[in-house]
């Protein structure tokens, strides 16, 4: 058994990779979510193997919050919100997949290429598994910067974060103070957003960003 | 807060403050001599109406803590409180060369503060000689000296053209000759002698060109940096060079320039400030005659131009002279591209000198001779009792430097020697006193001859008048115009040598290739600041993420190799 925890603790990390990855591709936001969803559930799972692997029970703690807040919670909050502001068709028109794609594939290359040199004293399992998040926070932060919708830049902010998850459970020896704020302040920042896309679109009566920036624009 | 005194390298030390976390002031040789030099000017100004100014203390009080200060902190406050109380200075005056002045100030402070905290060495020095150059007014940072010296009042100018710039130079002899002495290198010379000379021949020129009384005397003040500015930099470059007798000698006539300049500048200033109080002009163009309306102002700045013009007898000739002395003798040795050169430099010096001439002559004639060319200039005034009687201070502090620069060198044998531990002094091969004394005795016995001999008769002939018309009756005053302007003097040498040099715009080069491309940079990054602020959420968001990915690959990129 001893000798499966890093190469299942690696294709949990990968198929979280691959589900960041498959969010680029995705224009539809409620594609979106089941993928934001099944990436929380693959973290949860990761959650609960390091725990199991480091016999840590915080980490089971920090499994079973990712579980109820990002796999159960936040997906139901995003599906309502996609179905009270009648956006279900909403195809997001910012920038080609094809691009996006590649310039994410570009992103994995960079967080390999600088996590595996400069980490090279610490324990294999450590480095592969910082390159895996460092690529998945990449791929967030691509997701928001390319999409216009500002759900779909909410769900690129949550993935963003389920990288950073995943490298503090990955980590022997990181308090567990710290993912419960990080989940905690997901929390408060979905919250936020809610309230704030509501807004968005009593002004606007959609929520792509376009709006706001035309306010900026006339403001100036 | 404590002060208390010590002895610190066998010079004396002052602290001010808690036990050592306190301000180092010390008093050496070279900080004695300077202060020297600020002193008489400081009290000339004080005389003036700028003593109920703070800003005009704070400037004092800037200086004086510069020139003593015995370790970086203080010397750094000094400088920075000369240049903001100076700043506000020109500020009350003008708002345009006020930030033009600021700007410079800043790059100035921005570039000594971290030479004085680099170990010693060509970069320390580059950014010492950027830094203090550029507050000195050393070519090609010197385009704004003479739009900013003459914006304030009268004696703050004078302060700022005889005191601070003495105080910029003083960081540079401070830093390039005791504190990284040890790591001297030629080129540093070298450097400083080419800054040195671009100013000495543009300052001159535009001295003799200039129509306003107080900008000729800002260039005229670049020329004079200049001619310090080559003296520091023979003597720094014979000391790299092992040559000491040569730097001495370079020396010599640097610092006796400092101190002729520290004394006839301040005068001149004071007695534009003069001028512009009783005719509210300065223009050379609107003025003439004064010298019947203000015969003592009238002196006084004849005595000033005799310093300026550098004529023998006058306290500008001596460091002349030793510099010129010290150009030849660095010509005479060396290789043959430095012989060139040296002697390239004789021939600048030469024209700087003939240059100064003629604008010590246009000041006079046009401003104080003929006929006055406005009302004003015929009613003017004399100046007020204070203000000559600073200027006259001033005039009779010349007298020494001008007739017994032997006895001033003898004072400087202490400081040169503390610049350039084994030097001898040469001796001064010059002797202003008994030449006096001679021409005094020629012109005595000559005025005695015509006196016993020369015939008593007289006759009654057309007065030549200067080459003037008689003036018509209605032109009370004589008419104006039948006389050269201030323009119409400088024509021939603007014409001769002003086109080749400065262009057929005349536009002095440190305006057009300095500060016109740092006008033209400052629009664009405008512009650019402006894309930025424009730019919408997602724009930002794409800036903020690829300056992440840039730093993570330049990571990547330095651990991988």
């Amino acid at each position: 058994m001893s000798n499966l925890i890093y190469p299942f603790a690696h294709l949990l990390g990968g198929l979280i990779l691959i589900c960041a990855f498959a969010m680029l591709s995705q224009r539809r936001l409620a594609a979106m979510i089941t993928l934001y969803q099944f990436e929380a559930i693959t973290l949860t799972a990761a959650a609960f193997w390091q725990g199991y692997a480091q016999h840590e029970l915080a980490l089971y703690l920090t499994g079973v919050i990712t579980l109820v807040i990002k796999a159960v919670a936040l997906p139901i909050g995003l599906r309502r919100i996609v179905k009270n502001f009648n956006i279900v068709r909403a195809v997001e028109t910012a920038m080609p997949v094809g691009l996006s794609m590649i310039l994410g594939v570009g992103l994995i290359g960079v967080a390999v290429w600088v996590v595996l040199p400069t980490t090279l004293s610490a324990v294999t399992l450590t480095r592969e598994d910082l390159a895996i998040s460092l690529s998945v926070v990449l791929l967030g932060l691509l997701v928001m910067t390319t999409r216009r919708n500002a759900l779909s830049q909410v769900v690129g902010f949550l993935s963003t974060e389920n990288g950073l998850v995943l490298a503090a459970i990955g980590m022997p020896g990181m308090p567990f103070v710290a993912e419960l704020s990080v989940a905690l302040l997901v929390l408060m920042a979905f919250l936020v957003v809610g309230v704030f896309l509501f807004r968005i679109r009593e002004h606007f009566d959609n929520l792509d960003i376009a709006g706001i920036e035309n306010i900026e624009k006339q403001g100036r | 807060m404590v002060c208390y005194i010590r002895v610190v390298n066998q010079y004396l030390a002052l602290s001010i403050g808690l036990p050592g976390h306190g301000l180092h002031l010390a008093y050496d040789p070279l900080a004695l001599l300077f202060l020297a030099i600020l002193t008489p000017q400081i009290i000339a100004t004080a005389l003036g109406p700028d003593r109920k100014s703070v800003a005009y203390w704070l400037f004092v009080a800037g200086m004086v803590l510069a020139v003593l200060a015995a370790e970086a902190f203080p010397l750094l406050l000094g400088f920075e409180l000369m240049s903001a109380a100076s700043w506000l200075l020109v500020l009350r005056g003008d708002r345009k060369p006020a930030t033009l002045y600021a700007g410079v100030a800043m790059f100035s402070g921005a570039c000594i503060l971290p030479a004085l905290f680099l170990p010693p060495g060509g970069i320390a020095f580059t950014l010492i000689l950027l830094g203090a150059g550029a507050k000195a007014g050393l070519a090609p940072l010197h385009a704004w000296l003479p739009r900013a010296h003459p914006a304030p009042s009268a004696g703050v100018s004078a302060l700022m053209s005889g005191g601070m710039v003495k105080v910029a130079l003083y960081i540079l002899i401070r830093y390039g000759f005791i504190v990284m002495g040890g790591a001297a290198q030629p080129w540093w010379g070298t450097a400083l002698i080419i800054a040195g000379a671009a100013s000495v021949l543009i300052g001159s020129l535009r001295a003799m060109l200039e129509v306003e009384l107080k900008t000729i005397l800002a260039c005229s003040t670049v020329e004079h940096v200049g001619l310090i500015a080559v003296g520091l930099g023979i003597a720094l470059r014979a000391k790299a060079l092992g040559d000491p007798s040569l730097a001495a000698l370079a020396l010599q006539g640097a610092l006796l320039c400092a101190i002729a300049h520290g004394l006839f500048k301040p005068l001149l200033f004071l007695g534009a400030g003069a001028v512009k109080h009783a005719t509210s002009t300065t223009s050379l163009d609107w003025l003439g005659g004064l010298i019947r309306g203000m015969p003592k102002l009238g002196g006084l700045m004849l005595a000033g131009c005799f310093g300026m013009a550098a004529l023998p007898l006058g306290p500008g000739f001596a460091p002349e002279f030793l510099l010129l002395h010290a150009v030849i003798n660095a010509a005479n040795t060396g290789e043959i591209i430095s012989r060139i050169g040296f002697t390239a430099l004789l021939a600048i010096l030469g024209l700087a000198a003939a240059l100064a001439l003629g604008a010590a002559v246009r000041i006079i004639g046009i401003g104080f001779l003929g006929r006055p060319r406005s009302l004003r200039a015929a009613a003017a005034e004399e100046a007020d009792r204070p203000v000559l009687f600073g200027m006259g201070l001033l005039a009779v502090l010349c007298v020494p430097v001008a007739l017994f620069p032997g006895m001033i060198l003898l004072f400087l044998n202490p400081v040169i020697n503390q610049l350039i531990p084994d030097a001898e002094q040469p001796p001064l091969g010059y002797a202003p006193a008994p030449l006096a004394l001679l021409l005094l005795l020629a012109a005595g016995a000559s005025y005695a001859i015509l006196k016993r001999y020369g015939t008593k008769a007289e006759r009654e002939v057309h007065a030549f008048n200067g080459g003037f018309g008689k003036p018509p009756a209605w032109l009370p005053f004589g008419d104006p115009i039948t006389q050269a302007t201030g323009t119409g003097f400088a024509e021939p040498v603007q014409r001769a040598l002003g086109r080749a040099i400065l262009g057929p715009k005349t536009i002095d080069p440190g305006e057009l290739y300095v500060l016109d491309p740092l006008r033209r940079l400052n629009v664009q990054f405008t512009r650019a600041a402006e894309r930025v602020r424009r730019a919408t959420i997602r724009q930002r968001l794409a800036f903020v993420f690829m300056a992440l990915v840039l730093f993570l690959a330049a990571l990547g990129f330095v651990q991988g190799t």
